[in-house]
């Protein structure tokens, strides 16, 4: 069984990067951020076309605000833990502008934008430029604004997959919408910044074929977290956190956190 | 190569090892966890008490035992009661009320063998319950208030009401006139079967105990539930006849002495089913009725206002019936009996020695049952006293504390003066014998349990290398081992073992999202387009399939798809309906096609298909009337009218019967013709359709057995498996592989089970289509039609993957065929695929029924070593009788008829007979 479809790989595998790509087939870490180590080809696979893992920006913003975030959204959700429970919608309401405000944050100062910085980088390969820190231009903004209009627009559809998986369809509806939102502004408003509509890529992610990094790993992660949430709703323990869509959100933060952090160090562009 | 056969054998040796130690270790288990109780055989006779004289005199002679099934305490007692007239009763102390527990399984059979023998019954007799026809359930041949009264020959015994207990006292009563409750929909003609022999019976005077056993309420209960419009006329109704009954002692000469007892034999839940121990399954009503009760002056408040747990006045044991009434009518205790006298009456005898006596008795025959039990003569004299400084036993701490009782009886019986409280230690120590003799823990044989464990893990092992042998990648079976594992942990929590059917509709879903999302690698459409054309029709069945029903205990009730859209909408329904036979129909048909011809083959199949509708819409209008819509009734009943339901469903298994006969003599022809003759054309249809065929009689039998309302759930089937299918039949390679077939049936099988209303508690077990057809109790008969009838989806995705494993094993062997290269002559073509057909089946390649074996046998053990381990773990828990003990019997049903006769045996015919 080949590993990759001829299909995919004719037709529109993109190249993030295709110009270094015959030049460098080192292997990189996420420590080395030199600006080569952004056009290098991660993976084994070199032969073959594939998506290349996300680096995080060398700005020593980028780099705060990488650990920094995390952090707070951990703290963000234990401290409105409790009213989550006593009422959910409200809560998950309010936190979702607070919510955005991290990622769309995280987006600019951290993640390459869709398409724009690795061809910049690549067009000008010069070993031992820095890269200008945290240069939010305005198609920066632009993409971040289209990533958002593309997260608002997938997250019915995410509703439907979870509604799908087993959420309820009849009752709950805002609960589990705003859940859906919440999903979806954390696992895949970063993809939508860093790849935009690229069919490829995202055939790429939706086979499981991407490497992992911060954006994809955050996905699987949130995911399979929100999946892992429904395990302890049947228990008969009677607490008001087994309610509806608690742990599921739970599931989701935690996981993403996790899936996030672990993409971007340990597992960074190790691929399923 | 021969490592290759080496390897194959060794692997064919080991799933069959383990699927013979599957059994084993279930009976080896089973035997030590439903330990067979011994009982005393003979009938108790009055013996002679030391120092005491006669008998005391019983207050009555005649008993009026009426039994309102699944009478929970509420019904009787609260405000919002139709019990009018006997609340007034109780008021005036001519009623004297209890709420009797009831013991775990509360089902009819097991608590009318603890009414009248006074002990608890084995969990076994739950399944004998549903096994009706068994002769070991009987109680002819045991001690009971019914032998000891027929025994005291004062007169005959009748009984009008529910067949259960003409089933249990085969040849006692000297007349009769039997009940069934074949259709819960029948509220009225059951009840007025027994009515109407009651005004007849109460002028005559040649009986001493009449049994009256109504249906109608429990018949509401689980029709509507407790709050049904239709429960409240009927208590009114029961009234009535306690007024009738109560009346007729009052004013007629030779009834003045009868003692008029009123019980529900078990509660309802709220969903107004029964079966475990919910607190409004286990409180049921008991009252001792009768004008000479107003004596003991004990007049209490009625109605009273709800109680959130159902109790009500003062709670007794069930079994305290027994001791009762022997005290009360004046006969010896039934010799098993475990029950206690209820204290409440003593003061009827005024003489402290009578009193004394009763008493006494009661904890004599106890004490005999405990020393049977305990296998020592505790009781026989007295213990030393160092002995009972530190008991070795709870018999022996038992015994010791019966110094005390002791003396109390012997100044109560030579007359010293005492106080009113004389009795209490007596009464105290009589239910803490009872308490230690019904509580099942101390009976359990331990090394049973282990040695039944232990071969459970053998068959884990044997089928995980089994299966490792025979799975090629070995990763394959990672799925698969998560699945097991994940399962096995969820076993301890009783909660998950309740609500089983998320683990799989979850499972399911994933499964199922990963390969649809696996099969756009190759699909030629874009995303969005995939998702919409592929994963969202399959996830979405798959939805509604969990829908369907409500199942599990923590929601139970709660509104589903059944309720929500199908019940309020029969039209719909029926078009649903329709369209299911409809289909299979057109599929019948099609297997048919180039058999047989036309002709024949469109009016047979058509009149199979109408026999086996018309007899699902007459049943439907005896089990569910409100379900058929008037177009049904006139169209299609008034046309086969006059028929009977027996007759119906006879003439559609007689159809199947002989068109599945048909389809099997097509496949021996066509296994003759192709040994013979190489000839056949390409146009005549293989073994492999003939198999389809039968798969298709099957879906009618299934629909025949499925309750309407699920009928429907078919055609989700039809899609899932329309949509594996197609999978199968990827072009480059990358299609569904045996495992992941053997994956997906089991999940589906599962799925199916729940989403048709299965769960783990014995109360969902449906029996509404167990006698279809059937007139004289069959074991055998009803057992198969029970089974189908709730497993009726597990049974159709076994016979689905039998199917799609013969499209699995033709696929490979094109692609071999295709890879050798040698694809050019037409016809040693075939020559060869039969070949290879024969390698394989001797050995030289596995055969893909072979894999799915291993796949469902791995399970299968880690399943049943699972349900064991937890069932040894946790047999002390306070769940073990409600959760853990009903999980064990599902388990046997699985591992032992959907696992090794449905998935093995039946499976492995049907792939054998296709592969040709
Ligand atoms: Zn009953
Ligand atoms: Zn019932």
């Amino acid at each position: 069984m080949p590993l990759v479809d001829p299909v995919t790989m004719s037709s529109s595998a993109i190249v993030k990067g295709a110009v270094a790509q015959s030049t460098s087939t080192t292997k990189s870490t996420p420590g080395s951020q030199a600006t080569e180590s952004s056009t290098t080809t991660a993976g084994s696979s070199s032969s073959l076309a594939t998506l290349r893992p996300v680096q995080i920006k060398q700005t020593p913003a980028a780099q705060t605000v990488r650990h920094a975030l995390p952090a707070a959204l951990t703290a963000l959700y234990l401290l409105r833990f409790d009213a989550l429970v006593t009422n959910p919608v409200p809560v998950m309401l309010n936190a979702l502008p607070v919510v955005a405000a991290f990622q769309m944050t995280y987006a600019l100062l951290c993640l390459p934008a869709a398409g724009e910085p690795a061809s910049k980088s690549n067009r000008k390969p010069r070993p031992g430029e820095k890269k200008k820190g945290g240069d939010i231009g305005s198609s920066t903004i632009i993409t971040a604004l289209l990533a958002s209009v593309l997260t608002s627009i997938v997250t019915p559809f995410l509703y439907f997959a979870m509604v799908l998986f087993g959420a309820p369809f009849l009752t709950h509806g805002s609960h589990t919408f705003l859940c859906a939102a919440h999903l979806a502004l954390l696992t895949l408003f970063p993809l939508f910044y860093v790849h935009g509509v690229d069919s490829a890529a995202w055939a790429a992610v939706g086979g499981f074929r991407a490497p992992l990094d911060e954006t994809f790993g955050g996905l699987v992660g949130g995911i399979v977290g929100a999946w892992l949430g429904a395990v302890p709703i049947p228990l008969d323990w009677d607490r008001e956190w087994q309610r509806w869509p608690v742990t599921i959100l739970c599931g989701a933060y935690g996981g993403y956190l996790l899936g996030r952090v672990l993409g971007g160090t340990l597992f960074w562009g190790k691929k399923f | 190569m021969s490592f290759r056969r080496n390897g194959n054998l060794s692997s064919t040796l080991l799933l069959i090892a383990a699927n013979v130690l599957i059994p084993v270790a279930i009976v080896i288990f089973a035997t030590g966890f439903f330990p067979y109780k011994p009982l005393l055989p003979g009938l108790a006779q009055y013996e002679p008490l030391d120092g005491y004289g006669e008998p005391p005199e019983a207050p009555f002679d005649k008993l009026v035992f009426m039994v309102v099934d699944a009478l929970r305490s509420d019904f009787v007692y609260t405000t919002n009661s139709g019990f009018k007239f006997t609340q007034s009763l109780i008021r005036h102390g001519a009623a004297i009320p209890f709420t009797a527990h009831a013991t775990s399984p509360t089902v009819t059979m097991p608590r009318l063998k603890a009414i009248t023998t006074g002990s608890v019954p084995s969990f076994l007799d739950v399944v004998l319950n549903i096994d009706e026809g068994d002769e070991s359930s009987s109680l002819a041949s045991q001690d009971t208030w019914l032998a000891q009264m027929k025994a005291k020959d004062t007169g005959k015994l009748v009984m009008y009401g529910d067949d259960t207990w003409l089933k249990l006292f085969p040849g006692t009563f000297d007349r009769a006139d039997g009940t069934t409750s074949f259709f819960v929909a029948d509220f009225t003609e059951v009840d007025h079967n027994v009515t109407r022999n009651i005004p007849g019976e109460l002028r005559n005077d040649d009986w001493n105990t009449m049994i009256l056993h109504y249906l109608g309420l429990d018949h509401i209960g689980h029709k509507g539930g407790p709050r049904s419009p239709h429960m409240v006329p009927k208590q009114r109704e029961m009234d009535g006849i306690v007024s009738q009954i109560y009346k007729a002692i009052e004013t007629q000469d030779h009834l003045k002495s009868t003692l008029f007892v009123l019980c529900g034999d078990h509660g309802m839940n709220d969903a107004g089913n029964h079966g475990a121990s919910s607190p409004g399954e286990t409180s049921p009503a008991l009252l001792f009725i009768s004008p000479k009760l107003k004596g003991l002056q004990k007049n209490q408040d009625s109605p009273l206002p709800d109680a959130e747990d159902f109790q009500f006045y003062s709670t007794v044991e069930q079994s305290d019936l027994a001791p009762t009434l022997a005290a009360l009518l004046g006969f010896p205790i039934p010799k098993n009996n475990l029950g206690v006298l209820i204290a409440d009456f003593l003061s009827i005898w005024p003489k402290k020695a009578d009193q004394a006596y009763l008493l006494h008795e009661n904890a004599r025959q106890i004490q005999t049952v405990i020393s049977a039990a305990s296998g020592t003569k505790t009781f026989d004299g007295a213990l030393p006293a160092e002995s009972c400084a530190s008991p070795t036993s709870d018999y022996e701490q038992l015994a010791c504390e019966w110094q005390g009782p002791s003396n109390n009886l012997m100044s109560a019986r030579v007359g010293d003066d005492m106080d009113s409280q004389w009795a209490l230690p007596v009464v105290t120590w009589l239910r803490k014998a009872q308490e230690l003799m019904s509580g099942m823990a101390s009976n359990y044989d331990m090394s049973r349990l282990i040695l039944g464990q232990i071969t459970a893990l053998l068959a884990v092992i044997f089928s995980l290398s089994a299966a490792i042998k025979t799975v090629s990648p070995t990763r394959s079976l990672t799925p698969l081992l998560v699945i097991s594992i994940a399962y096995s942990i969820m076993m301890f929590a009783s909660s998950y073992v309740e609500e089983e059917q998320h683990f799989w509709y979850l499972a399911t879903s994933t499964w199922f999202g990963y390969l649809t999302l696996r099969g756009f690698k190759r699909a030629n459409t874009t995303f969005p387009a995939h998702l919409l054309l592929t994963a969202f029709p399959v996830l979405a069945s798959l939805r509604l399939l969990r829908a369907w029903n409500q199942t599990g205990q923590k929601h139970a009730g709660t509104p589903d798809i059944v309720k929500l859209f199908i019940e309020p909408h029969p039209h719909f329904l029926w078009l649903l309906v329709g369209l299911t036979y409809f289909w299979t129909h057109r599929q019948l048909v099609y297997s048919f096609h180039g058999r047989i011809p036309v002709p024949i083959n469109y009016p047979v199949m058509t009149g199979l298909v109408l026999a086996a509708f018309t007899f699902k819409a007459a049943f439907t209008l005896e089990d569910a009337p409100e379900l058929v819509v008037e177009f049904v009734k006139s169209s299609l009943l008034d046309f086969t009218r006059g028929a009977s339901l027996i007759a119906r469903a006879r003439a559609v298994f007689v159809g199947l019967g002989l068109v599945a006969m048909a389809a099997m003599g097509f496949i021996l022809w066509e296994m003759r013709g192709a040994g013979g003759n190489r000839k056949r054309s390409r146009r005549k249809k293989g073994p492999a359709e003939a198999i389809t065929t039968l798969q298709h009689l099957y879906t009618i039998l299934a629909l025949t057995q499925s309750r309407t309302a699920n009928i429907p759930v078919f055609l989700i089937f039809n899609l899932l498996y329309w949509f594996l299918s197609s999978e199968i039949d990827a072009p480059d390679g990358t299609g569904l592989s045996t495992v992941e077939l053997g994956i997906s049936s089991l999940l589906l099988q599962y799925a199916s089970f729940f989403a048709m209303g299965g769960s783990n508690a014995i109360s969902s077990v449906d029996l509404s289509n167990a006698y279809n057809g059937v007139s004289n109790f069959n074991v055998v008969l009803v057992g198969i039609l029970t089974y189908v009838g709730n497993w009726a989806g597990p049974v159709w995705w076994a016979f689905g993957t039998v199917v799609l494993l013969g499209e699995i094993w033709r696929r490979d062997q094109r692609q071999k065929r295709l890879g050798s290269g040698n694809n050019g002559k037409r016809g040693s073509d075939e020559k060869e695929e039969e070949a290879e057909a024969k390698q394989m089946l001797e050995g030289g390649q596995i055969s893909p029924f072979k894999t799915y074996v291993a796949v469902t046998t791995l399970f299968t053990a880690f399943s049943v070593a699972a349900v064991m381990a937890a069932c040894t773990i946790l047999r002390t828990h306070l769940f073990v009788w409600t959760v853990f003990s009903p999980k064990y019997l599902y388990c046997v049903a699985w591992s032992l008829v959907q696992h090794l006769v449905i998935n093995v045996g039946l499976s492995g015919l049907l792939f054998w007979l296709g592969s040709f």
